[in-house]
């Protein structure tokens, strides 16, 4: 069952960019996407966040007609997505986790490419390549071919590709994956920049600090399941205000752990290999008779950590698992 | 349309910009035809030494100076040297005479006589083709000397005088057939040994060359490119056919640059352009039509290049692409409806001046391959780059 912690946002005339309504979707016996729900709304950013095989991609398959779904439905701008629609991809621009561009072209050519392939032509399309170049700090490599590129340019190029159009609503599967630092920072900020100008961004990610950064409200998929969404404080929300203590030291985690449990504070206590994850209420108030009970109890503690509620948080509270489980 | 044209112009331009599609297309099969014109030269060459026959011949024997005579005259190069019976077996054992013939005493009278005759055929060290041209020739001689001894016989068991016995006997030895064999202008014309190679290469490197529109298409899931392409506002049948349009065009373009520098380098001539031309294209297209079974059955490039290889190894060895391939009964015809059988063949009939009215039937079976493929591809589950 999702828990939905806000009513989404509709454009001024009722309509939601993007629909998403029961998705499943069925690989032999395994149900890689199982109910799957949720809108956005145009200039909205929505993340999917969930661990590596949660169903993010197979969700965005059937959202950019690459699959068809076993049940429900998808609609863009009102149009009835499928592997064979026509009309609903114009609005769609997609950038796949794979760095989906021609090696032996350059990146003019790849952006010229895929600009005709999307309808553009003329002094529309030279335009738009030039602004994409531009917008993608590769004008003065736009001769070369890509195969010669870095790793952060051609990721740069893959997110150009999939603007060259300006689409209603931009796909973007995971496009920080194996990125350096400062480019993903840059990819970060390109996104926000196209959220600030209106365009619908689906955003999906294994990492908790970018659906925070970027995301106007978060669906967090596990198993194929929507678990829930909302905006960041919303899901917070969701599981009560509780924080997290992490203590760190030697012992007999598990017997801590269950000594721990019994505390009035403590919400959850999971043993790790010489640490403990607790879920506590009001951590600053409860963390001195933590500490107390743990050590009562045997373990030696060599350091204690307070964090207040993250998607993290949420994630492990509603699935039993870390993100990058 | 636009979009087909854009998809098609721009794998063109990758497959030239990556030349792997020279090297393997062209390069690669010239390279193959020289490689093996070389190692295969003189047995293609078919060019047929001098006959040197030592003759031990009866004097004043009238049907063994008459086969002596013969044989300079059976269109060979025969040099014919008439010496001892002891020397005819010396020449030939030492190499001077790749063929001795002895012929005994009484020769004439003998057959004549309806008598067994028999000469003594000796091949020397080296001996040929030529030589077992020569000794077809003394045979030949022999069943019409023994003809004529059968049809004097015949007439004698009738009363015939001695006269009139001799003329039958030399009217059957010298008299002209009853029955001769036309050779037909171009229907049942074949390749020379270096238009069979250069045919066949270029029939065995199609099989490869359109494999590379399945292999391109493979590489564009690999990359993601696919999603990408799918994820397109336009028909995703285009993706495939734009592929297989790229192997089309690839396979005419590489298959005729074969068959001119092959042709040109061996000297070989395979007649009108226009016949050719349609020889080529049916043959693209029937080997084309395998991409479409190849795509629904490779999950992978690798997977597309075993398959793909097996069926060029297999068509290619069956259809006579390294040597010549002959079947009686059910596999004889199997073997003939191999589209690059029936291209060579095809190549076959042009070389020797047919046009397109003599080609229909191997443009038939290539088009006729094509149509089948094309209803095994429909038929066979899709588990492969579009699945």
């Amino acid at each position: 069952m999702t828990q939905t912690a806000t009513e989404p946002t509709r454009t001024a005339d009722g309509q939601h960019v993007l629909v998403v309504e029961g998705l499943v979707r069925r690989f032999g016996d395994l149900t890689a996407v199982d109910g799957v729900s949720f809108t956005i709304a145009p200039g909205e950013t929505y993340g999917l966040l969930g661990p590596n095989g949660a169903g993010k991609t197979t969700t965005i398959s059937m959202i950019c007609g690459l699959l068809e779904p076993d049940d429900g439905s998808v609609t863009v701008l009102g149009q009835q997505m499928g592997p064979r629609k026509v009309a609903p991809k114009r609005h769609l621009g997609l950038v796949p986790q794979d760095l989906a561009i021609y090696p032996d072209l350059s990146a003019r050519e790849n952006l010229n490419f895929f600009g005709k392939l999307q309808g553009l032509t003329g002094t529309e399309l030279k335009t738009r390549v030039g602004e994409v170049l531009e917008l993608t700090g590769l004008s003065d490599r736009a001769k070369g071919p890509t195969k010669e590129f870095s790793g952060g340019m051609k990721r740069r190029l893959n997110i150009g590709i999939g603007l060259l159009h300006k689409p209603t609503l931009l796909i973007l599967d995971e496009p920080t994956v194996g990125v350096d630092p400062q480019s993903r920072n840059a990819i970060l900020e390109s996104v926000e920049n196209l959220s600030g100008e209106g365009m619908a961004v689906l955003y999906t990610t294994h990492y908790m600090e970018e659906a925070e950064r970027l995301c106007d409200r978060i669906g967090i998929i596990d198993s194929g399941t929507l678990q829930a969404e909302g905006t960041r404080d919303e899901l917070i929300r969701l599981i009560g205000g509780v924080d997290n203590i992490a203590l760190t030291g030697s012992g007999d985690t598990v017997a801590v752990a269950e000594a721990l449990r019994a505390l009035p504070s403590v919400a959850q206590a999971d043993a790790e290999r010489g640490s403990l994850r607790l879920t506590v209420h009001d951590a600053p108030t409860a963390v001195a008779q933590i500490v107390t009970a743990a050590t009562s109890s045997g373990m030696q503690l060599s350091d204690v950590q307070i964090s207040r509620p993250n998607l993290e948080s949420v994630f492990l509270h509603l699935t039993g698992k870390a993100l990058r489980d | 349309m636009r979009q087909l044209g854009t998809l098609l112009t721009t794998d063109l331009i990758q497959r030239l910009r990556d030349k792997s599609v020279i090297i393997f297309a062209v390069i690669v099969p010239l390279a193959l035809m020289g490689a093996m014109n070389l190692v295969m030269g003189d047995a293609m060459d078919m060019d047929l030494e001098t006959a040197t026959v030592a003759v031990s011949a009866p004097e004043d024997d009238q049907l063994a100076t008459a086969l002596v005579q013969t044989l300079p005259e059976i269109g060979l190069d025969v040099e014919v040297t008439e010496t001892t019976a002891d020397d005819v077996q010396a020449r030939a054992e030492s190499g001077d005479a790749k063929l001795g013939l002895v012929i005994p005493d009484g020769f004439s009278a003998a057959l004549m006589a309806g008598e067994q005759a028999e000469i003594t055929a000796i091949r020397g060290d080296g001996a040929g083709i030529e030589t077992s041209v020569v000794l077809s020739v003394v045979q030949g001689f022999l069943d019409r000397a023994g003809a004529s001894a059968v049809a004097a016989a015949a007439g004698a068991g009738l009363g015939l005088p001695p006269a009139e016995l001799g003329e039958v006997a030399e009217q059957v030895t010298t008299g002209e057939a009853a029955i001769s064999l036309t050779t037909g202008a171009a229907s049942d014309e074949q390749l020379d040994p270096k238009g069979a190679l250069v045919a066949g290469q270029a029939g065995l490197f199609l099989m490869f060359t359109v494999s590379f529109g399945v292999l391109g298409l493979l590489a564009e899931r690999e990359f993601g490119t696919l999603a990408r392409l799918r994820s397109m506002p336009m028909n995703p049948n285009l993706v495939v056919i734009s592929k297989v349009l790229s192997s089309f065009v690839l396979g005419v373009v590489a298959t005729s640059i074969l068959l001119a520098v092959g042709g040109t380098l061996f000297g070989v001539d395979f007649g009108s352009p226009l016949p050719i031309a349609v020889l080529i294209i049916c043959a693209v297209i029937a080997t084309t039509s395998l991409t479409f079974i190849v795509i629904k059955l490779a999950k992978t490039s690798e997977q597309a290049s075993i398959i793909q290889t097996i069926l060029a190894m297999v068509l290619g060895i069956a259809g006579g692409a390294f040597f010549p391939m002959s079947g009686g009964g059910l596999l004889g015809s199997i073997l003939d409806l191999n589209p690059v059988a029936a291209m060579i063949r095809g190549l076959g009939i042009t070389s020797g001046g047919g046009g397109l009215a003599d080609i229909v039937t191997p443009v038939l079976i290539m088009l006729g391959f094509a149509v089948v493929a094309m209803l095994v591809a429909r038929l066979v589950p899709d588990r492969g780059a579009m699945a």
